[in-house]
């Protein structure tokens, strides 16, 4: 089996170092074939892998030594169970799917070898994130994947807005991974290893305060990663990269990272509750927060992208509560139908020559039939509705705070699905539905090819059906995670399902009745919240005027005032004194016998009051 | 009584007026008489403590002292000479060869 | 191989002495010979030394003034090998690297001469042939920025010169003093290294003497406020003289540190650990955002390598062998990525004769490869995992970790000022449209350039993924100085320290 570990874990860095040695040459449509079938063949070997793990056997293996120093020993280790090959396996496929897409989406752009290069790339990297067997490990996938990310935002960089936004993702990212790291290095000074099975015997033997501190500083590197309020504004700005990149990485794999994170440590996280309380907590802020700010956005691309964090911080809230398996169920299915609902907005977006403002489209669904149904399906599962795949993991989500006695999370989480519905159906209305605005500023929409509908169809399938596999998901997860125990009664669960159910529907229907009419009143723009909920609630301008501009400010004020003027000036002005003390008393050397006498004197005069004063013997 | 204190005085008085001379003076003839004063009032210092001790070495050291002015005067003034045939000035400021 | 050393030391000086034979246009192909037998000469040396020996191998010794203990006495150990191999590379790289036509043989015998230098003060075991190949070092680096420099080459030279052998001199009164110590104690003279460290010293004296010492090697290396000299020198040096002083030079100072003030001064060490950290950590901060501000790439770069000594310091106080082997190994990432850095800056500055961002911007559309590996440096700056960066700064943090974890958080917000000031710099210079018409058409790196670059960005990736070769023997030497300073401690809490930091707490 470890061949197919390696199959799976290597063939995507084959993909790309083979593709990058072309990046420089003009689109081959080889390089996209050919990373494709790679990363397919890394999904086939998931799938056997996947097969293959059960309640005794998981794949561990130890390939080679990385660093070792002191006592510190971390090895390049693999281990495959039942977590690593579910996102094993949900990574390669939408990889896979995103990949055949883009052979059709990038197919104009004059860097499409580089973009596959970076593409594949990046799976190699999420793939050694989900699969180490060790902190560090992780940690390099997630450096990685945070790499790749920089390079796919930034992948058009002559943009202006592409590089600063790669940039702004990265740096946040970084400011996140500082979190984890701090919490690797209390680890290792705690436990003396960074294995995950070491750690995780060791763990409950320590002070609870130590324990308290691993969790929230693995956390803070969680949110950075799954872009988690305070550090959520990058996400939505890395919409600047290429619609496949935003499917790929900031809906369906790197994103949910955090959440791996927190599911994977989940037995550092079931011993400090007051810690998964507050991911739980901040978890259902960002679910409502995000999604308020998708109500009002006129972007495409960047609706979706709240979507995402919204979800995300549902996913936050299972793992928060103890629900591991949940969260992983919700990561899941998410991947399926966020990618799709990216994917397709890839196509409205090649159709309307890359214009993202839904204002200007309306009524495409008489030019793009199959992309119109492939994204209604997306958003009826992200709303939640039966029997699409949402539904299952999202209500499980909702039950859990219930059941948990939170119910503030649980009226958060529940507002929260209202607004999905809302937002989603927005988005569908005023693209597919409506009067057809597009006409009249002169597009020309028209459907992808047919290859790339196709490529689609599995993520559609599984948007559907997903939500059957809850029971042999828990069955299989639940063998490594620990498990939820619902003490709910039966009948109040099924109210639950019931009512979210009908606040989804509602929203839907709201949605639907409000934008066949042709929506809200432009007057709705000038009210106060409106403008709040557009403006992304100022974060993004505080940042900018309460981080950026001081920061910039306060480097330039310490070189040029404290560097140049005061530490480099003592230096210079210790040489200027004795310079200048040459050269006034090169003056003495006049040349002039009575002035030298008279220093003569001088000197004389000097000693003789040594002579009398200073008596260091007596 | 005059006593050694006196000659102490003496000698003291005596180096100074060499001092003041020594700096005031712009003639090289006059500096000349300036530092011999100045050797001779050590020289009064050194009889004077020699006496007083009983220790005949002070006085001895005076000898040297009056030898060695007297070879530097001869060899200053001969230079002194040259000089002022050279230039027609004994005149300090107009020596000024050596600025740094 | 029984004088294989001395041969590494003194082979560059004669060929540099034979270079002055050479013939002028043969001379560049002649340096690059002379440097690549120099670094095959290190290599085999790397080959000859026993990974599970902990202590100086390959030593030599010949009596000099034999009164006063003085000798010539040289040996290599774990700590020194890598630092001496990284010094023949990269001469050998910088001289690949290396165009400039003026007085070619002049600069090419100084740099033989200054490779002698370097590779001395890493292999001295007494301590005034140490000090005498310390100051030799400054010679040939005053030469190559006074005479190859930039117009303000004369001021930026001599500032470099004068502040370094300041900090140098007040070393020398230290080490006669701890000569005379040292025969004061044992009745014989000896200026022997490895004497010295066997030599248990009254806390007092260790303090006075760690500052002399101390103040010397934080001007080379250089440590906040000292550090101003740094980015005149490499503002006005020739491109080869920043490859050389970034990869190597600063590296005499920390390597310094590890040699002399831990194993020699381990009670004075402790008790100055937190000032220096300190000081350390403002050096790491405040470096990082003079470099956010600066508007020439190059001085960017300088003081971006400030920054990343600041780390590598905190790593060699925290007294613990994943700190100070992660130093060292920092130590030669930093080298290895500075160099190619500066070398970088060189090749468009050859090109544009500017080194302003300002005037660069969409320099990945005209010279793509350019941009590739600018970029995998720019990583490798940044530290990212797998390649050649991380791996020391993440044991220097790990370790100093144990010392003071909220001093650790401090530092380690360099990681992502370094990410700020790497990225904008990248973003001005690579990214963007073409606006400025002189960058359209640039030549992309060719043949010599590459040939120059490939190597190390092949070293980043390889010893980003298998440092092991490195680190072992680094680990080595390292735990046996850390139990020399445990034992000769007169501080009962020194020692107490020493072994805190040192162990993993268990389960309570």
């Amino acid at each position: 089996m470890e061949k197919y570990l390696y199959i799976a874990l290597f063939a995507p860095l084959v993909g790309s170092l083979v593709t990058a040695f072309f990046a420089q040459f003009p689109k081959t449509l080889f390089t996209g074939i050919f990373t494709s079938t790679l990363i397919f063949i890394s999904f086939v070997s998931s799938m056997i892998l996947l097969n293959y793990v059960d309640m005794d056997t998981i794949v561990h293996v130890e390939m080679m030594d990385w660093i070792s120093a002191g006592n510190l020993s971390i090895p390049f280790g693999f281990v495959v169970d039942q977590v690593s090959v579910i996102m094993m396996v949900t990574v390669t496929l939408v990889s896979t799917v995103v990949h055949v897409y883009s052979i059709g989406y990038m197919d104009h752009d004059k860097s499409f070898n580089r973009f596959f290069s970076y593409l594949s790339a990046f799976v190699f990297s999420m793939m050694i994130l989900v699969m180490s067997d060790n902190f560090v490990g992780l940690f390099i996938g997630w450096e990685g994947v945070g790499l790749c990310s920089w390079l796919l935002i930034g992948f058009w960089y002559h943009k202006h807005s592409a590089s600063w936004a790669a940039n702004e993702a990265f740096i946040m990212n970084r400011i996140a991974d500082l979190g984890m790291l701090m919490g690797l290095f209390l680890i290792y000074w705690q436990i003396g290893s960074l294995q995950y099975d070491i750690v995780f015997a060791n763990i409950v033997n320590l002070a609870p305060t130590t324990v308290t501190w691993i969790g929230i500083f693995l956390f803070i590197g969680a949110m950075g990663k799954s872009a988690q309020f305070p550090l959520h504004t990058w996400l939505a700005d890395a919409m600047e990269g290429p619609t496949p990149v935003s499917a790929l990485i900031h809906a369906a794999t790197m994103v949910t990272a955090g959440v791996y994170l927190v599911v994977r440590a989940s037995e550092i996280y079931v011993l400090i509750p007051e810690v998964g309380m507050f991911i739980a907590s901040l978890g259902a802020f960002v679910a409502v927060f995000a999604a308020s700010m998708a109500l009002v956005n006129r972007d495409l691309k960047r609706i979706i992208a709240y979507s995402t964090l919204s979800q995300l911080g549902y996913m936050f809230v299972a793992a928060g509560l103890g629900a591991y398996w949940i969260a992983l169920f919700h990561l899941m299915t998410h991947a399926f139908f966020k990618s799709l609902l990216f994917l397709g907005a890839g196509n409205v977006m090649h159709a309307m020559d890359d214009e993202l403002d839904i204002k200007k489209m309306g009524g495409l669904y008489s030019a793009m039939k199959p992309t119109a149904i492939l994204m209604s399906i997306a958003s009826v599962a992200l709303a939640g509705i039966y029997p699409f795949a949402g539904f299952f993991s999202k209500d499980k989500i909702l039950e859990v705070a219930f059941n948990d006695g939170s119910y503030l999370l649980w009226f958060a989480l529940f507002i929260g699905a209202g607004l999905t519905a809302f937002y989603s159906f927005r988005l569908v209305m005023l693209v597919f539905f409506g009067e057809k605005v597009h006409e009249k500023l002169g597009f020309h929409p028209h459907e992808a090819k047919p290859f790339v509908i196709y490529a689609l169809t599995p993520l559609a399938l599984l948007a559907i059906v997903a939500g059957f596999f809850e029971h042999s998901f828990h069955e299989f997860t639940t063998q490594l995670l620990s498990n939820y125990e619902f003490t709910l009664e039966h009948s109040v669960g099924m109210i639950l399902i019931f009512a979210t159910s009908a606040i989804a529907i509602s929203g839907i229907a709201f949605a639907v009745f409000k934008y066949k009419r042709g929506g809200f009143s432009e007057n709705i723009e000038n009210w106060g919240i409106y403008k709040l909920l557009s403006n992304q609630y100022y974060i993004p301008k505080l940042y900018e005027v309460a981080i950026m501009k001081p920061f910039t400010a306060l480097s330039k004020f310490i070189w040029l005032e404290v560097d140049m003027r005061i530490v480099d000036s003592t230096v210079d002005m210790i040489a200027k004194v004795i310079y200048g003390t040459g050269e006034k008393a090169r003056k003495m050397q006049s040349g002039n016998l009575s002035s030298m006498l008279r220093w003569m004197v001088v000197g004389i005069i000097v000693l003789l009051v040594l002579a009398i004063f200073y008596r260091p013997m007596v | 009584m005059i006593t050694l204190t006196h000659y102490l005085v003496l000698s003291g008085i005596l180096f100074s007026i060499g001092l003041v001379g020594v700096m005031k003076r712009k003639n090289l003839l006059m500096l000349f008489f300036s530092t011999e004063i100045l050797l001779n009032a050590v020289n009064v210092g050194f009889a004077a403590v020699s006496k007083y001790y009983g220790d005949l070495s002070g006085q001895m050291f005076a000898f040297f002292i009056i030898a060695v002015a007297a070879s530097e005067v001869a060899v200053g003034l001969g230079l002194l000479v040259l000089w002022y045939k050279k230039t027609g000035s004994t005149d300090l400021d107009s020596i000024q060869m050596m600025k740094g | 191989m029984d004088h294989i050393l001395s041969l590494i030391i003194f082979f560059p000086l004669l060929a540099g002495i034979a270079g002055f034979l050479v013939n002028k246009d043969s001379i560049r192909v002649y340096g690059i010979v002379v440097s690549a037998l120099e670094f095959s000469l290190t290599i085999a040396l790397w080959i000859g030394f026993d990974n599970n020996i902990d202590g100086f191998q390959f030593v030599e010794h010949a009596s000099l003034i034999s009164n006063f203990g003085m000798s010539y006495s040289i040996g290599v150990d774990g700590i020194s090998l890598f630092l001496v191999i990284l010094s023949t590379f990269m001469t050998m790289i910088a001289l690949i690297g290396l165009n400039i036509e003026k007085d070619a043989k002049n600069l090419i015998i100084s740099i033989l001469y200054l490779e002698m230098t370097m590779v001395g003060v890493f292999l001295s075991l007494d301590v005034i042939l140490f000090y005498l190949f310390w100051e030799f070092s400054l010679v040939p680096m005053l030469y190559i920025i006074g005479a190859w420099g930039s117009d303000r080459r004369i001021y930026a030279a001599i500032k470099f010169f004068l502040y370094t052998f300041a900090g140098s001199v007040l070393m020398l009164v230290g080490i006669l003093y701890m000569g005379y110590f040292y025969f004061q104690q044992t009745g014989i003279w000896s200026f022997s290294i490895v004497d010295w460290q066997l030599l248990s010293m009254p806390f007092n004296l260790q303090l006075w003497l760690f500052g002399a010492f101390f103040l010397a090697f934080a001007i080379k290396v250089p440590m906040f406020p000292f550090h101003t000299w740094l980015p005149y020198a490499h503002g006005q040096a020739p491109t080869i003289g920043s490859v050389i002083l970034a990869a190597v030079l600063l590296k005499m100072g920390t390597y310094g540190m590890v040699r002399f003030l831990l194993p020699l001064f381990p009670d004075a060490t402790i008790y100055f650990l937190m000032p220096i950290a300190i000081v350390a950590i403002i050096m790491v901060i405040y470096a990082a955002m003079v470099a956010y501000a600066q508007e020439d790439m190059k001085q960017v770069i300088a003081y971006s390598s400030i920054s990343h000594m600041g780390i590598i310091i905190l790593g060699i106080f925290a007294i613990n062998a994943e700190g100070i082997t992660g130093s060292i190994f920092l130590m030669i990432s930093h080298g290895i990525v500075s160099g190619a850095l500066f070398m970088l800056v060189g090749c468009i500055y050859d090109r544009r004769h500017t080194k302003n961002m300002s005037e660069f911007g969409g320099l990945a559309i005209s010279m793509p490869t350019f941009a590739t590996i600018y970029g995998i440096m720019l990583m490798a700056s940044v530290g990212l995992p797998l390649t050649i960066g991380f791996v020391g700064e993440f044991l220097s943090l790990m370790g100093f970790y144990k010392v003071n974890w909220l001093m650790t958080l401090f530092a380690g917000t360099g990681i992502i000022l370094g990410a700020v000031y790497m990225l904008t710099l990248y973003k001005r210079s690579f990214f963007g449209e073409i606006t400025n018409e002189k960058n359209r058409g640039l030549k992309d790196l060719h043949g010599r350039e590459l040939v120059a670059l490939v190597p190390l960005v092949a070293l980043v990736a390889i010893l980003g993924i298998y440092p092991k070769p490195l680190l072992e023997p680094i680990d080595l030497s390292v735990k046996k100085m850390l139990v020399l300073m445990h034992k000769k401690a007169v501080l009962p809490d020194t020692q107490d320290f020493i072994l805190k930091v040192n162990t993993i707490k268990g389960g309570e």
